[in-house]
């Protein structure tokens, strides 16, 4: 178990594993064994080991949902749906500039120079990315397109949804925590019943 | 397409008196003569008449390597000039799959029966013809087979990467599928029952139509089930990015047309999902602890690394508030002198290892200060210091009591030292 002990620790601290940000501890929590050790671990701590539905992230969630337990929930799920507009614009604003037309997804790869270069050639994109970097999670003050995207990085970055290999490059990796975030729309979708499903797919082509 | 032979085993004989030798090879010519403009119509879809003369225009016509399909359209390269391109190039947007297995089963049939014929008849010479025939009809229709799976191969490969947007892709999957599936239904019109009784008790004929044949139909059925359990793979994995970009897309949409949108309370509902449920970060600190001795020189050792600032930010306007400034002018020069002086004292202290006594300094630098301004400014310096690099200093006075009457003190000299961990060693 020694030697599980940083794993543990950075788990405990809040952090997301996935292949991305850890890929020997990612493949360490695929093992049973391993995450049943923990888990008889964390238990004092009402803690276990979780992971997304698609099994791409590991964290730890409450064994026991006591009210301490969902105060802290209620908290964060609120910060979490406050950062979901912004957090899917950015995906979009990425999507769009790197002309690809999946969504992001876990172990993309984002050179920020590439990005601003395909931002500033684009007027629309100019102004997307000035609404978003206004907004309240991202704070930027800036007026310039460089710092207001430095800034939405930096910003998702420490939101755990960006890896950065070199801390001097700017260069950046989707975590799994994102396929998380997904699974959170796709259930807010379902379980609101919120009505997009047989939307016309020209209505998005407004935005 | 049965162009390929044999060109150098009979290379004098044979091959050279044959009048299709030099027609072939006058062609053959010509596509390399003009590869430049033959490409460039390859990649727009018709040639750029202007840049032939009519003589070239007319030999590449009569050559059939160009054609017009109709009177309306312009000059392009003939289906199998485009094919044979796109197969040397593996452009996969042009690379056709040829799936008919019916032609080449009939040709080997009559191929077979020529050759029994001349068999017959003794006729060797013929006979031999007929069967280097068979062998190139049958070696046409397993290479049929192994560039419609090597073409399969290289669109999954690549993830399909000679179409930009997913839909296309798509798309792409969706004909590869079909493309595969006609393949394996051409693998079932071979009839090796039909095949057997054809090659009789032929030891040659067995051993092309029926061993090497199924040898390599087998092989390649074994890759086409494999390409298409990757084709599904892939299938999914684009439609997830598909649906995905749509959830992504739409949720963004909805969300800013209902900015009030309110989501469920869940953290305090019944059941919790799951997808919520994650623990908030906790910290685990720890701090240095001296209750158990034998950690202490593994303390002390971290503590000597700790790196010292090699310039400690001594220098400040702010340390000569303690003195006397009456007349500024005039002492300004004067109190920067005294403020470097003991400021070097200062550097001298980080530089030694054990605590220096102020007034044996100056004595020993032959400085000119009044000890008691010297003192004085040393301990306004050590004062002024912020308080984490004041903690870096032990500052000790030697005092003694001016009279038994009061309670004055005069402080006679001052021990200025490093703080380490348990190895300071207090001067005086």
């Amino acid at each position: 178990m020694i030697e599980n002990g940083p794993l543990l620790e950075r788990l405990l601290e809040g952090e997301f594993i996935c292949a991305v940000t850890d890929e020997h501890s990612f493949h360490k929590l695929q093992k049973p064994q391993l995450v049943e050790d923990l888990n008889h671990f964390l238990r004092p701590l009402n803690r276990r080991v979780a992971k997304s539905e698609d099994g791409s992230v590991y964290f730890l969630a409450y064994c026991d949902l006591n009210q301490h337990a969902r105060h802290q929930l209620s908290q964060q799920f609120n910060a979490t749906v406050q950062s979901l507009l912004p957090m899917l614009e950015w995906m979009q604003l990425v999507q769009e500039a790197m002309g690809r037309d999946g969504a992001l997804g876990a172990g993309d790869t984002i050179k920020l120079q590439d990005f601003e270069s395909k931002v500033v050639d684009n007027q629309s994109l100019i102004q997307r990315l000035a609404h978003l970097s206004n907004d309240k999670l991202f704070k930027s003050t800036s007026d310039k397109s460089d710092m207001q995207i430095k800034q939405v990085f930096k910003r998702i970055k420490e939101l755990g949804y960006l890896y950065q290999p070199h801390k001097d490059r700017l260069f950046y990796i989707v975590t799994g925590k994102v396929e998380q975030l997904i699974e959170l729309v796709r259930f807010i979708k379902d379980e609101e019943n919120v009505p997009i499903d047989d939307d016309a797919p020209e209505q998005e082509a407004m935005f | 397409m049965s162009t390929s032979g044999e060109p150098i085993r009979n290379a004098k004989s044979g091959a050279q008196s044959n009048p299709l030798f030099q027609l072939g090879k006058e062609r053959l010519e010509l596509i390399g003569k003009h590869a430049d403009t033959l490409m460039q119509g390859y990649l727009q879809g018709h040639i750029d008449e202007s840049s032939f003369t009519q003589q070239a225009l007319d030999k590449l016509i009569n050559g059939r390597i160009l054609w017009r399909p109709d009177e309306q359209h312009p000059l392009c390269l003939r289906p199998n000039v485009n094919e044979l391109i796109a197969g040397l190039t593996q452009d996969e947007r042009k690379r056709q799959i040829n799936s008919d297995v019916g032609e080449h089963l009939d040709l080997i049939h009559t191929r077979v029966q020529s050759l029994q014929a001349a068999r017959q008849k003794g006729d060797y010479a013929a006979s031999e013809h007929h069967l280097q025939l068979l062998t190139e009809r049958v070696h046409d229709m397993t290479g049929q087979f192994g560039d419609a799976i090597e073409s399969l191969w290289h669109r999954l490969n690549t993830e399909f990467g000679f179409v930009s947007s997913l839909d296309d892709k798509i798309l792409e999957i969706e004909l590869a599928q079909r493309q595969l599936r006609r393949v394996l239904d051409g693998f079932k019109i071979i009839n090796f029952d039909d095949l057997i009784q054809l090659a009789g008790s032929d030891g040659t004929l067995r051993k092309l139509l029926v061993s090497q044949l199924q040898a390599r139909i087998s092989e390649h059925s074994g890759s086409l089930f494999e390409v298409q359990k990757r084709l599904i793979l892939l299938m999914a994995r684009f439609r997830h990015q598909q649906e995905r970009a749509l959830l992504v897309n739409r949720m963004s949409a909805f969300l800013r047309q209902h900015p009030n949108f309110k989501v469920g309370d869940y953290p305090n509902r019944s059941h919790v999902p799951g997808v919520i449920n994650q623990a908030h970060g906790i910290h685990a600190q720890g701090f240095i602890a001296l209750d158990r001795p034998q950690d202490s020189y593994a303390l002390a050792e971290l503590a000597r690394a700790i790196p010292r600032s090699l310039t400690p930010p001594l220098h400040s306007e702010k340390q000569t508030q303690g003195f006397d400034t009456g007349i500024q002018d005039l002492v300004a020069t004067e109190q920067k002198q005294l403020a470097k002086d003991v400021e070097d004292f200062f550097l001298q202290v980080i530089d030694t290892t054990n605590a220096l006594s102020g007034i044996e300094y100056l004595a020993e630098k032959e400085l000119s200060w009044e000890p008691e301004m010297w003192l004085f400014q040393i301990v306004a310096e050590y004062e002024g210091l912020p308080q984490q690099n004041k903690n870096s200093f032990i500052l000790k006075k030697d005092s003694a009591r001016k009279s038994a009457f009061n309670h004055l003190h005069i402080i006679k000299d001052i021990s200025l030292g490093m703080r380490f961990f348990g190895d300071f060693q207090a001067v005086g």
